[in-house]
């Protein structure tokens, strides 16, 4: 019974990310409309954020090490990009590395003087905090090279070759282009998972003294996580700018993503490899209908953080994980009734 | 000649400014360091303290019946946000409480942000009602006047309270030593209740002495909340005394830096130095 249900968990965690990605690439075709770019908007949004709450998963939820300056990151990404490439007149895809590498670097500093100086939670809360209405101050102020709070059109990063030689719309291509990302970020978090990364991150996030006396170096895999989740986060930047073709400091406010992202990262399930995926699209679903109600969006998500963090903190994909192992736990235990 | 009264002007609205920092600082401060609960919604108290002093003044016709009875209706509002939301977040330990309060006031500010903006959109002031008054040249607005005359008789309330009667006593001594305070009697859970009381309390006096000032909307809550919190940090965390300083200091900074420099450069200073703090000595802070 036991090895049965191991083996069937074992082959879902080997199929899983060709599945997801499998459907999600198939959605395009189903559901994109060159006419009505309204719906493709959604999808591509989801992903974008989906592949933030998955950045936020490794450093927030692995490494217990909580950001609250993803905007702020974001920001860096989609700035440094689209400026640097203003500045050398070439295209955004080649600046899109130093934009992402910035916001790694970023990340890694704060991961490192944090871990160094021995920060609780609540320490790199504020400090990220602070530093997240530090970096949209200089957004709004430093106006004469970021355009101040009114910024500037950005669309340098769609592939007009490609999207005129298969004769779809361009978000059809933003589309791809995201979700090859979310892949990748994917597979890497796989991989950290599984391979002596993840193991330290559990170490230290179950105690870190145990971790150092067995000899986890907590500084560099708290720096590390840092680095890979702010790079993957300033790398969604620019994807995020193509998608709203604009590049201006109300884009990238606390308000705007960092509580979006955490609330994604709580619904879907925390430390879970698919839950930013279901969390992104169950919000950003529940967001656009509140759209409707206008004012009322701002109170209900005030409501749902509180109530899902007080009452539903494991999540959508593990409370899912739960009721499916119960089914087959079921099942195996009839089954062998049925035998004797 | 004239740049001396205008530093001394800038001193005067320094001081104001700073006093309603240090005001606000407490807030953060005493709930902070009881509770462990860092209340990210303590802004919106203040606005809320401010659109109701208004809408009472609009009733009454006076301040001195429209600001206490709207520093009750915030305080009523505080006791009733402990009783329900932080009674559930007492109920973790350590780390998970830190978090739950981190989320659960940031879903509260949020919420309450949202129904304040359905409601009332738009920028708000109170006049303090006081004329300025001229001083060997040095002009004083009267707002200055009224608030550093009522923060300063706040704080030596807060410092009577703190360090003369037993609810104070007993306040700090849980602040100390929990297990102590519950050895001797003191039943920690409604120390809490009463210092979350206190909190909202004077954040909504602050709010209400800053809106004597600036313009403020909904949007200003969290800008008040972030000010708290930076003044706490600078001040300690856990000193009521350190707040008070560091709120007195930073405000005298703010004012001189976006007279000199520029509005947006003084954001970036107060960060930094909140940054720099919390880098420097983070031990402070438990």
């Amino acid at each position: 019974m036991s090895t049965e249900t191991t083996r069937s968990g074992l082959t879902w965690d080997r199929l899983r990310i060709p599945v997801v990605v499998a459907v999600l690439a198939a959605l395009p075709l189903l559901f994109f409309d060159p006419s009505y770019t309204y719906i493709s908007r959604l999808f591509i949004l989801t992903l974008v954020f989906a592949t933030l709450a998955l950045a936020l998963n490794i450093v927030f939820g692995h490494t217990d090490q909580l950001f609250l300056f993803v905007g702020a990151l974001t920001g860096i990404g989609a700035y440094a990009t689209a400026l640097t490439a203003d500045a050398l007149g070439v295209s955004p895809w080649v600046t899109l590395l130093f934009g992402a590498t910035l916001a790694g670097v970023l990340g890694a500093l704060v991961c490192y003087v944090a871990a160094r100086r021995r920060f609780t939670v609540i320490l790199i809360a504020i400090l990220t905090l602070s530093l997240q209405l530090a970096i949209i101050e200089i957004f709004v102020g430093a106006r004469d090279i970021t355009g101040g709070s009114t910024g500037f059109r950005f669309s340098g990063l769609g592939l007009e070759s490609v999207q005129n030689a298969l004769g779809v719309h361009e978000h059809m291509v933003l589309y791809y282009v995201v979700l090859a990302l979310l892949t990748g970020v994917l597979a890497l978090y796989h991989y950290i998972r599984n391979s002596k990364y993840g193991m330290a991150f559990d170490a230290i996030r179950q105690d870190e003294i145990a971790a150092e006396a067995i000899g986890v170096d907590v500084v560099r895999y708290k720096t590390l996580a840092g680095f890979v989740s702010a790079f993957v986060i300033g790398l969604t930047g620019p994807m995020y700018a193509q998608l709203e073709s604009l590049v201006l400091p109300g884009m990238f406010e606390f308000n705007v993503i960092d509580v979006l992202v955490l609330i994604i990262l709580i619904v879907g399930g925390i430390r879970t490899m698919l839950g930013p995926i279901v969390g992104a699209a169950v919000i950003i679903y529940v967001n656009e209908e509140l759209q409707a109600t206008g004012q009322w969006r701002t109170v209900v998500f005030g409501f749902l953080l509180i109530v899902l963090f007080l009452y539903f903190r494991s999540g959508i994909v593990p409370y899912l994980d739960d009721v499916l192992n119960e089914r087959l736990g079921l099942k195996a235990r009839i089954r062998s009734l049925v035998a004797d | 000649m004239d740049t001396g009264i205008r530093l001394i002007e800038l001193l005067i609205d320094g001081i104001s400014r700073g006093m309603v920092f240090a005001l606000l600082g407490v807030g953060i401060t005493v709930v902070f360091g009881l509770g462990g609960v860092l209340n990210l919604a303590l802004g919106v108290f203040s606005v809320i303290a401010i659109i109701l002093a208004m809408e009472l003044f609009g009733l009454t016709g006076t301040l001195f019946a429209a600001i206490p009875l709207a520093v009750l209706a915030v305080s009523l509002l505080g006791l009733a946000v402990d009783r329900s939301l932080l009674s559930l977040v007492y109920r973790s330990e350590g780390d998970e409480r830190i978090l739950l309060g981190i989320f659960t006031t940031l879903g509260l500010a949020t919420f309450l942000d949202g129904i304040l903006f359905i409601t009332y959109p738009s920028s708000y002031s109170l006049s303090s009602g006081i004329a300025s008054v001229s001083l060997a040249g040095v002009q004083i607005r009267g707002s200055s006047i009224a608030v550093i005359a009522i923060a300063a008789a706040v704080f030596a309330a807060l410092y009577y309270f703190f360090s003369r009667t037993y609810l104070g006593g007993a306040m700090r001594t849980v602040l100390q030593d929990e297990t102590g305070a519950i050895l001797c009697g003191i039943s920690p859970r409604r120390m809490r209740t009463y210092v979350f009381l206190l909190s909202t309390a004077v954040a909504g006096l602050a709010g209400i002495l800053y809106s004597f000032t600036f313009e403020v909307s909904v949007a200003t809550a969290f800008e008040l909340t972030i000010y708290a919190i930076i003044v706490s940090i600078v001040g300690g965390v856990t000193s009521v005394l350190g707040a008070a300083v560091a709120g007195l200091l930073l405000g005298i900074v703010v004012t001189f830096t976006s007279a000199f420099v520029g509005a947006y450069i003084s954001e970036i200073v107060l960060f930094g130095v909140a940054i720099a703090v919390l880098i420097a000595r983070p031990e402070q802070i438990k």
